[in-house]
Parts: structure tokens; sequence; C-alpha cells
């Protein structure tokens, strides 16, 4: 089973550059991605972040979420063109030869672009995003994130979130396989799939509860929350400036482009 | 000295205390044990030891709880007792908060003050005491039941303080790793430590321990030396006496070489095994040998990668799950993976429906693993004991031929596990095929007809008793 948003341990240049390089690399994509709207610079920032993922050797853990972005793409671009128009209009959902609401839900050229943007921004974040967390330890992540002075209950409440999702991914099997074993089948159609899963998801909530509650009891027995400040200096290589270096002149590339767009 | 004096507890938004009028003192540098039925009250008891109850819930108490020669109440909250007491939960899971092992020790070890090479070098140490240094680097999503439990007893020992407390936190261990961790717990009690463990089996831990109290609705039921308990325990019970072995009737499973393999890894490796009519066969072997994998094979679950499988007559490759979980029911190991329903009818019912069977019995089937009368009682309101029968009710009304229980009585006490095993020998005079798989070398050997032994995914043993 493939695991989401886990560590996934190698040698290529985002293991070997500082995990603040990295959340600044990020944090500045993240910045591009929501400021332009052109889509060829959206397009350059996906371009962008695959090659660094390729050269950084982690390229297949992400084109295995291609499926699910597509997905989600698809279901933004739609929901975009129901309930927004703009622009021309380019075809009718329900064709106008029939009566009454024939002509109805029209598909606009502004809906689409908006809907089409709005789910390259979502992948180029999700992409950067998952760059940084597979190629960082989280006990590196969270050291960093203590030497920014981020509170530390923000900092365990981050860890935790990442920690815990392969624990649920595979509490969710053991649970679908012990109903699989009373001979439980989901329903079909939609409705019945909907319904089919609250003998899934209902355990896996109420256990979730019960861990939440040993989890909160462990960080405080274990003096977690003792805040002890982390003092170490910062010490960053080469590697790191280049790093930098190539996200700021994208970021010039991007904001230059803007102004010449305008 | 840890002393408890007329200790009493009440949940909040609960009717009845959990537990009353305790009172015991325990000797810095001793272990006790403490044993029940479950839902008697020992976690309680734990969190009242911890602290817990007086610096986090918000029930009412009465009595006084005092720990290195201070009042519960006088410690400012749960951080300043951190470095007076440690405790590990039974749920080792949610006790592992780091994404690697190594990670989770270190933090701890840091935490209790050392510098970053003092800790290096604990940790190395540490590792090694409890055999996972092989772990150090494993996240803890691929770790066994018993692997967590050690990593998650490492890290709480890695905080070094005076008072330890167990809270079932070796209930998933096999045999040989249940005596290391109770030697280690012994050695720490000789250096001066105070160590308390929820613990089941008693007759294991007894030459570790110094003392022992049952507990039972709430209060201390009696106390003394494990010996002198668990003679007191045994003495309130029928006498366990072998049951005779039943002759072989028609073949209800049947595999040939059968392998399964996750990636390179041959987790179950060849095995030929036969269930006949009315057969309790019991697979015992260390965490991680191979038995969960294999039972899977029974229902469907997974399909073996070589070899040959046949359930009820017929072979399990070209059917479904659906299909072969008529034949056969799987009880998980913990009742809390199945239960979803908001009362017992209900959840029983769920897989009547599914295998489209009236309801009539359902009675019936309540009766037989004694939870007559529960009919409309939420199951997260019950005992552990009482799900684990619920989960076993669920699959034994659905009538399947062969029942698989994969550890039927983790975290239940000798009465209730001796409840459950009677209730699989009245399922097997009916002529239902039974496998399990315990920890429990005693229930293995007086209740089966066979006992097998895994390791590394082969049968190593098989002694016919």
């Amino acid at each position: 089973m493939q695991e989401i948003m886990q560590y996934i341990p190698g040698n290529g240049i985002f293991h070997r550059i500082h995990p603040i390089t990295k959340l600044l690399f990020t944090v500045i994509i993240v910045i591009l991605a929501v400021m332009t709207s052109d889509l060829l610079l959206l397009g350059l920032l996906l371009v962008v972040v695959f090659l660094s993922a390729w050269a950084g050797g982690l390229g297949r853990g992400l084109t295995e979420q291609i499926p699910l972005l597509l997905i989600l793409g698809v279901m933004l671009v739609l929901f975009t063109v129901l309930t927004m128009q703009g622009g021309e209009v380019l075809f009718t959902l329900i064709p106008a030869g029939i009566p009454f609401i024939g002509g109805g839900l029209p598909v606009t050229t502004g809906a689409l672009l908006f809907g089409t943007i709005l789910s390259l921004r979502f992948a180029v974040m999700l992409f950067a995003f998952q760059l940084l967390v597979v190629s960082t330890k989280p006990g590196e992540l969270v050291t960093t994130l203590r030497q920014l002075k981020m509170p530390i209950d923000y900092t365990l409440m981050f860890l935790i979130a990442l920690r815990f999702i392969p624990t649920l991914q595979r509490e969710g099997i053991r649970i679908s396989e012990a109903q699989l074993a009373r001979g439980y089948a989901p329903g079909d159609g939609l409705m019945g799939k909907v319904r089919g899963l609250k003998p899934v998801i209902l355990p896996l909530i109420l256990n979730s509860l019960g861990k939440a509650d040993t989890l909160g009891l462990t960080i405080d027995m274990r003096g977690y929350r003792r805040g002890k400040a982390e003092t170490g200096s910062i010490s960053v290589g080469a590697l790191d400036g280049l790093v930098i270096l190539a996200a700021l002149a994208l970021a010039a590339v991007v904001v230059a482009s803007s102004m010449m767009l305008l | 000295m840890i002393g408890i004096d007329h200790f009493g507890y009440t949940y909040r938004n609960r009717d009845h205390p959990v537990l009353s009028d305790i009172s015991l003192s325990i000797p810095t540098g001793s272990m006790m044990i403490i044993t029940g039925p479950s839902g008697a009250g020992k976690t309680t008891l734990c969190r009242a030891l911890s602290g817990i109850l007086s610096h986090v819930y918000t029930g009412t108490s009465t009595g006084s709880i005092t720990i290195a020669g201070r009042d519960m109440m006088e410690y400012e909250g749960i951080e300043e007792l951190s470095h007076t007491v440690s405790m590990v939960f039974d749920d080792a899971d949610a006790q592992l908060i780091f994404t690697t092992v190594g990670e989770e020790v270190m933090t701890s070890l840091e935490n209790s003050g050392l510098s970053k090479k003092e800790a290096e070098a604990e940790l190395v140490k540490i590792l090694e005491l409890l055999d996972i240094s092989h772990l150090a680097d494993r996240a803890p999503y691929t770790l066994s039941g018993g692997q967590k439990q050690k990593a998650a007893l490492a890290a709480t020992l890695a905080l070094g303080t005076e008072v330890l407390i167990l809270d079932e936190a070796t209930s998933e261990l096999d045999e040989e790793a249940r005596n290391l961790i109770f030697s280690i717990l012994r050695t720490l009690a000789d250096e001066g430590k105070t160590i308390i463990l929820v613990e089941h089996m008693i007759d294991e831990a007894a030459r570790y321990a110094d003392s022992c109290i049952l507990v039972k609705d709430g209060s201390i039921a009696a106390s003394g030396t494990p010996e002198d308990v668990s003679r007191i325990i045994r003495d309130a019970l029928p006498p366990i006496t072998k049951r005779p072995r039943k002759a072989g009737g028609a073949a209800l499973i049947e595999s040939e070489g059968l392998v399964h393999c996750y990636g390179d890894l041959r987790a179950v490796d060849g095995v030929d095994f036969t269930l006949h009519k009315g057969e309790i066969i019991a697979i015992v072997g260390e965490n991680g040998s191979g038995k969960t994998t294999l039972v899977k094979h029974f229902n469907g679950l997974l399909k073996p990668t070589e070899g040959t499988l046949a359930i009820a007559g017929m072979p399990c490759s070209g059917h479904s799950i659906s299909v072969l979980s008529r034949h056969t029911g799987l009880v998980f190991q913990n009742p809390d993976t199945m239960l979803f329903e908001d009362t017992v009818r209900k959840e029983i019912a769920f897989g009547l429906k599914n295998i489209g069977k009236d309801q009539n019995s359902i009675g019936e089937v309540l009766a037989e693993v004694g939870l007559a009368g529960k009919e409309e009682t939420n199951p997260r309101h019950l005992s552990r004991g009482e799900r684990q029968r619920l989960a076993l009710a669920c699959v034994v009304a659905m009538g399947q031929e062969v029942i698989v229980l994969d550890e039927p009585t983790t975290g239940l006490d000798l009465a209730e596990s001796l409840q459950i095993m009677e209730i699989l020998m009245r399922l097997s005079d009916e002529g239902h095929g039974i496998v399990m798989i315990t920890h429990n070398p005693g229930l293995a050997t007086a209740f089966a007809d066979l006992v097998l032994k895994m390791s590394n995914g082969k049968f190593i043993a098989a002694a016919e008793v």
C-alpha cells in the first residue's frame, strides 16, 4: 500500500538541503501560485516543481498522486462551470432541443478558464508541499519549526497529523476487512456507497477519539509541552543558496511576466 | 512510597463510582501487580496513581493519594508530576507520536534533561535492552502490535522516572518478550524504582513481582503475594480439566504448500493444514511469525501466492470473500475493529442481514455467550470482556462451519478467558471447526485438540495434546 505524505529516505538534492531552505522554497512557490492567475505561468510553476522532484529523485512519489489530482481537477472544473458564468457560452449541458429546461447549464469560457486555474494552483501547492514533506525527516522539520519560534502546540499538531495519516489508512483497511468477514457488501450506486461507508467510518472515528485521549495524556506525561526552545544555530550550505536563488529567480520571472501581461 | 488512603472516584456524568474505598501502600523499590476482570477499575486506578484523575479529568474523588511524600493535589499539574511518574497506556499506537522509533525514544531522553551526546549513548542502551535496535529507523505504522508495545515502553523507560505504571502494556507480546519485559522491570525495582503493572498473566509475572492486588467492582477483593492472589483466583474457578480429544470428522479446511508473499517476504511459507469438523486447533508463535496472515486465507481475505486451499470443499481460488465468508467466520483481535452499531441487537443483526438470514436467533446467541438481556445496550458501554464475547456472538449468529479467532483473550482475565473457552468448546460439540491464534500457551494446551507452533511462516512443531 502506498502511504501518502510520508518521508522517503534518499540522498537527492532535496534530502541534502536544510529544511529551512525547503520551507522557504515551498512558501515562495505557494505564494507565486496564489498570486498569479496566468495559465502559462502556473504551468511553468508545475513544471519547475516536477523538475525539482525529478532532480531530487522523488519523481515517482509525485507521479503517483496524478490520478487523484486529475479527479480533483475535473471536479473543480465541473463545480466552477456549474456555479459561475463569464465570457462566451461554448455549449449548454442540457441541449437546446429539450422543452422547458433546454439550453440550461451553459458552459462558458470564463468558468472553464477559472476552473482550470484553480486546479493548477491546487496541483502546484500540493506538489510543492509534498516535496517538502517526503524529503524531510519529520523530526528535523519539527526542530526547524521550533527554531523559527513556532509555538510548540502547533508544531506537535503538524507532526501528529503527518504521523497518523498512514495509521488511519491502515486502520480503515483493517475495519473494512473485519466488516467484509461479516458478509458486508457496500451497496450499489452512489447512495448505496455512501450508506455503505457507515460500518467503516463509524468505528474509525470512535477508535480515533479513544486514541486522541491517550495521545494527549502521553504528550503531557512525557513532558513534550515543556517546549524547551531549540537553540541550535541554523547552518546552511552552498546547495541551499542555490535552491533559494533558483526559487527567487522563478519569482522574478513570474512577477515580471505578470507585469508585462498587465 | 506511594500511599492510597480510602480513595474513591466517580467519572463525570456517571452515577456510580468506578473506585471506592481503596487503601494501599506501595513501598519504594517494589513491583506490584494489579489484576482483575475487565471493567473492574484497574485502568482508573492507574490513572489515579499517575495523577491524571486529579489533574486532567473532572470527576469527583474521595480520600487521598500521596506520591514521593507529597499529596497528589499539592503537585501543580501533570507536567510537574511527569518528573516523578510515567505511565504506559494499553493502546501502544496512540503513544508513538514521532515518525520513527529512534526519534520517539530520543525525544524522551532529551526531555529528561540529558545532553545530546548522553542521550545518544542512552538511546543505544535502551533499544538494546528491549531488543528493538533493528527498529530504530522504522515508522510506527510498519510495526506489529508487540513491536509497538516495546517501542512505547522504551520511550517511557527513557524518562527515567521514580515511579513507572504499565496498564496492560504487554498484552500483545509473546511469552518470551513478556518475560524479557518482566525481568527488566524487576531490575529497575531492585535499583529503587517503584513499578506498578496491570497484568492478566499473573502466573508468569509472579516470580518477578513482590505483591499483587485483585480489583473487583472498584474495590480491592484480595491482596498479598502474587502466588497467594493467583491461588485465590483459581480457587474461585472450576478446575480446568483437559477435554477428551475429538475423533476427526470431515475436513473443513485443507491446505497444501500454502505460501503468501508480501513483496519479497514469504509471510506464510509452505503450510499444510487440515481442520476437521468439531476440532479446535490453536496456533501459537512469536509476533510476526505469520499467524494472522495464515488465518486471513481461511475466509478469503487473502489468496495464496502459491499452493492450494479448500474451504468447505471449495477451492478458494475462483471464489470471492462474500462466498467464502459464508463458511468461515473470523473474529478479529480487537472487537472495536468491527463494533459500530448503537445496540447489541443491531450489531448482531448487521451480519445476519448481510447474508440474508432471519433474526430470530439473536436472543439465543446472546444467551450462549453470556450476554442475555443486553440486547439494547450500546456495545461501547460494555466491558472489554463483554465486547469480545459480543464480537464472537456476531460471528456465531451467522452460523458458519468454521470459526477463526485471532487472540480471543487479549485484555481478559483468567475467568473471562475461560468463559470464551467454554463457548468455543460448546461450538465444537455442535460440530463447528475452530482455529484460534493465542499468546497464552496454558489455554492452548488445555483446550485445543492440536497446538501448532509457527515460526517464520512455517509450522515448526505439531503436538497433538
